[in-house]
């Protein structure tokens, strides 16, 4: 089996087990953010691995990449837009302050 | 066999992994958001060793950006951005450990037991590359492109909207929001105002 490729893989599992513990671990929201990034950022090697060892000739699978990378910016777009407005209500981003959203 | 490329994947791909680890290991926020760059520019760099040179510089000017504003937030929402005070904002570390861990491991099991076929070495030239995932942009893909930036805009609408200050509605002097502006008394204000515009009424 390919080195690069296994390697590849197992450094995906790493940033998306890392981005696993922070969305889970952190009380304040930008941390969370951050850990869904590290997640979204497995997602992205995993996709350029596949593409670069797998299927080097076929043009959607950067496509693919690029979806992703939206994403991670649609995230911190609509993320921070509800931090500040949060922040402006109740003067803190601290998600374990916000246990009334479960009623 | 271990390759020149296998040795740099591996070496930015630790990189990549500490500094994301790194990223919840720090008081400070500020190190938190530099952090994560870091980790970001070392996945780019992991592109850049795969040959996807596009994509690897893609990464690592958006990651820049991205984390650029990140640290801003920081420093603006955080009561000690700095650190200094030591203060932990984390909880449920056992439980969070556990599911880290078990997805990783899970991940790794099936990234190494499953037979992934056929590997090639070679890949086409980059500037080839680059004009094929235009042509695939702007062919087959461009719906699915069209409505990634159509989503990028409505995401940036609805965040503005979201994070705007509230302005209500005045008609003839008498308040239709639930925010009223213009002169009217204090007693005027809804409920549901907030004690900051209460207080700057008041004064």
């Amino acid at each position: 089996m390919n080195v690069e490729l296994i390697w590849t893989l197992i450094t995906a599992a790493a940033l998306f087990g890392v981005g696993i513990y922070g969305a889970l671990s952190q009380t304040n929201l930008v941390m969370i953010m951050m850990g869904i990034e590290l997640i979204l950022a497995g997602a992205l090697l995993n996709l350029v691995g596949f593409w670069r060892y797998l299927h080097p000739d076929v043009a959607a699978g950067q496509m693919f990449v690029l979806i992703v990378m939206t994403v991670m910016a649609l995230e911190m777009a609509v993320g921070f837009g509800i931090a500040i407005a949060r922040f402006r209500n109740k003067g803190s981003v601290e998600m374990e302050e916000a246990a009334e959203l479960k009623e | 066999m271990i390759t020149g490329q296998a040795i740099f994947i591996g070496f930015f791909g630790l990189a990549t992994v500490w500094f994301g680890i790194v990223v919840f290991r720090t008081f400070s926020m500020v190190r938190s958001a530099i952090a994560l760059l870091f980790s970001q520019t070392a996945l780019g760099a992991m592109f850049l060793t795969m040959q996807a040179e596009f994509l690897g510089v893609l990464q690592i000017m958006m990651m820049a950006t991205e984390m650029s504003v990140m640290a801003i937030f920081m420093v603006m929402f955080m009561m000690d951005p700095g650190g200094m005070g030591e203060m932990d904002m984390s909880h449920q570390k056992r439980l969070s450990l556990i599911a880290g861990f078990v997805s990783f491991v899970g991940a790794v099991a099936v990234a190494v037991f499953i037979d992934w076929g056929p590997v090639t070495i070679t890949v086409v030239d980059t500037a080839k590359q680059t004009e094929a995932l235009g042509l695939e942009l702007l062919g087959r893909s461009m719906l699915i492109f069209e409505t990634a930036g159509i989503t990028i805009l409505t995401a940036m609408i609805a965040a503005t909207a979201v994070a705007i200050k509230p302005v209500p509605l005045t008609v003839n002097n008498s308040t239709t929001g639930d925010l009223p502006v213009g002169d009217f008394p204090v007693d005027s204000l809804p409920t549901n105002s907030l004690p900051a515009q209460k207080e700057d009424k008041a004064k």
